[in-house]
């Protein structure tokens, strides 16, 4: 056990060194507690995510205090006090430190793993790995979903990308599509993402959603919103000129009551070109794919 | 010393009521509601800059692109009714998205038409809507939540005719808002979306609010 022995010139730098990080790892960690982590509780999805960031970064605090305060106590107390060119002691391997960063890095990461699986099997997760979702036209409630247990039947919305614009279409309301995307509160909802022309990428901050919007394919997104109020719909794909103001900050989350008030003004106006709009489908492709000239 | 006393309280009488009336002309000053007025916008939209009939660009570097005309940069003042009058000259190529053949945030909900029918003959009316393989373009600010499809001239048309779209729209408060065309119009590029699709100054542009 020799081997572990620390030397005696450096247990009090050892010391000072452990008490420091103690409590500047506690302020820390309190600290990083108080923060409102993004994308914040609009959805459980989101609000899931914000709880994986504030752990993570609980967890990555310590060490990142202890890496700071490393490099700082080092250029403090053992700089180089002369103009002299010497070389220091060489370094031989330590035994205690090997074994203490190997240790404490596996365990780390064993249980950054064990939290990310656990995360990714849960119901709460936006795309869930293996799940399809209910086939498109189906009636919510009936097959497949992540969600589709709790908080009555899945509402199925289609968010339909395209240069520069997102609209979408709700199946369970006739396929009416619209301008902008509302969702009633405490409804499991289940999004189609797809795109009518090159790829895009869905991104709704606030419901800890983001999802490739590619054409040809029905990208498959979970989300159940918790709490009413605006969210805002960015493209998140470099997708052109206008890719910048491939936006809408007028998404809504609403009560049952108003949006079974806003869809019906929505299938209103949907009726005036309904017949012109073709049938619900999964995806699209972008027709034609050259103009003519 | 009462006099050196009275020119301090004198003084910092005279800060408080700088301060007061900074405060009150400037700080707590709520800007007048704008006077709404009314703006004429007349455009012309091509199937290639070469044949516009009231604003030529002859020395436009593409032209044979599709283009809106005379510019497409707007300039129109806040919280106003722009009245849009657009002569469409060019022929119908169809919406990728059938949707955007509904009109979207105009006044009224409708545009007046002229145009020709499948005989030629000269038709008129209100529209909400149109055939949505009939757009040859669309005039679309989305952040104003205007969307108006343009009918496409009729193959029966005789040359050089023109569909004479009017609508008008509200604007917001100021800002730059883009506007754009939804229907892939730009002829040999991949999905319609390329050359003045994807250039500034052809089938885009900005909306100067201010």
């Amino acid at each position: 056990m020799g081997m572990f022995r620390i030397e005696e010139a450096d247990r009090p730098h050892i010391v000072r060194l452990l008490i420091i990080w103690v409590i500047l790892s506690a302020i820390g960690i309190v600290a990083v507690l108080l923060i409102n982590y993004p994308p914040y509780d609009q959805t459980v999805q989101g609000q899931d995510q914000a709880s994986t960031l504030r752990l993570l970064t609980v967890l990555a605090t310590p060490v990142f205090i202890g890496v700071v305060m490393m490099t700082v106590y080092s250029a403090i107390y053992f700089r180089r006090t002369t103009t002299e060119l010497v070389d220091g002691p060489p370094a031989l391997g330590n035994t205690p430190v090997q074994i203490a960063w190997v240790a404490i890095s596996a365990i780390l990461v064993l249980f950054l793993a064990v939290v990310g699986i656990a995360t990714l099997s849960s119901e709460n997760v936006a795309q869930a790995v293996g799940q399809p979702g209910r086939a498109i036209g189906q009636s919510g409630g009936q097959t497949g979903s992540a969600t589709s247990s709790s908080g009555g039947p899945e509402l199925q919305v289609q968010v339909i990308a395209q240069q520069w614009y997102f609209t979408y279409r709700y199946a369970d309301y006739g396929g009416v599509e619209t301008t902008h995307l509302y969702l009633p509160v405490d409804r499991p909802v289940e999004l189609h993402v797809t795109s009518l022309d090159i790829i895009h990428s869905f991104w709704a901050y606030q419901l800890g959603v983001k999802a490739d919007a590619n054409p040809g394919v029905d990208n498959i997104f979970h989300v159940t919103p918790q709490k009413t109020g605006s969210f805002q719909v960015r493209c998140a794909e470099l997708c052109g000129l206008w890719h910048g103001h491939m936006a809408d900050s007028s998404g809504q989350v609403v009560s049952q009551s108003d949006f079974d008030t806003w869809i019906a003004q929505q299938q209103t106006d949907f009726d005036t070109i309904a017949k012109a709009v073709p049938s619900y489908a999964p995806f699209y492709f972008p027709e034609p794919k050259l103009k003519a000239g | 010393m009462i006099r050196r006393i009275s020119f301090v309280a004198a003084g910092v009488v005279i800060v408080v009521i700088a301060m007061v009336a900074f405060v009150g002309l400037f700080m707590l000053r709520q800007p007048g509601q704008l006077e709404g007025t009314t703006t004429k916008l007349h455009l012309e939209t091509v199937a290639a800059l070469s044949d516009a009939v009231e604003w030529p660009r002859p020395n436009d570097p593409h032209p044979d692109w599709v283009g809106y005309l005379p510019t497409t940069t707007w300039h129109v003042p806040a919280n106003s009714t722009i009245e849009v009058q657009i002569d469409q000259e060019d022929g119908a190529s169809g919406l990728r998205n059938p949707f955007w053949g509904k009109a979207f945030g105009i006044e009224g909900g409708t545009m007046h038409v002229k145009y020709f029918d499948d005989q030629g003959n000269p038709q008129e009316g209100d529209m909400s809507s149109i055939d949505p393989t009939m757009a040859a373009h669309t005039f679309a600010i989305p952040d104003l939540g205007v969307f108006v499809p343009l009918l496409g001239v009729g193959d029966n048309a005789a040359p050089g005719t023109q569909n004479i779209i009017t609508f008008s729209f509200k604007t917001k408060g100021p800002g730059v808002y883009r506007w754009q065309c939804f229907v892939p119009c730009a002829a040999g590029t991949l999905f319609g979306n390329g050359g003045p699709m994807s250039t500034m100054g052809y089938m885009g542009g900005t909306l100067i609010v201010t």
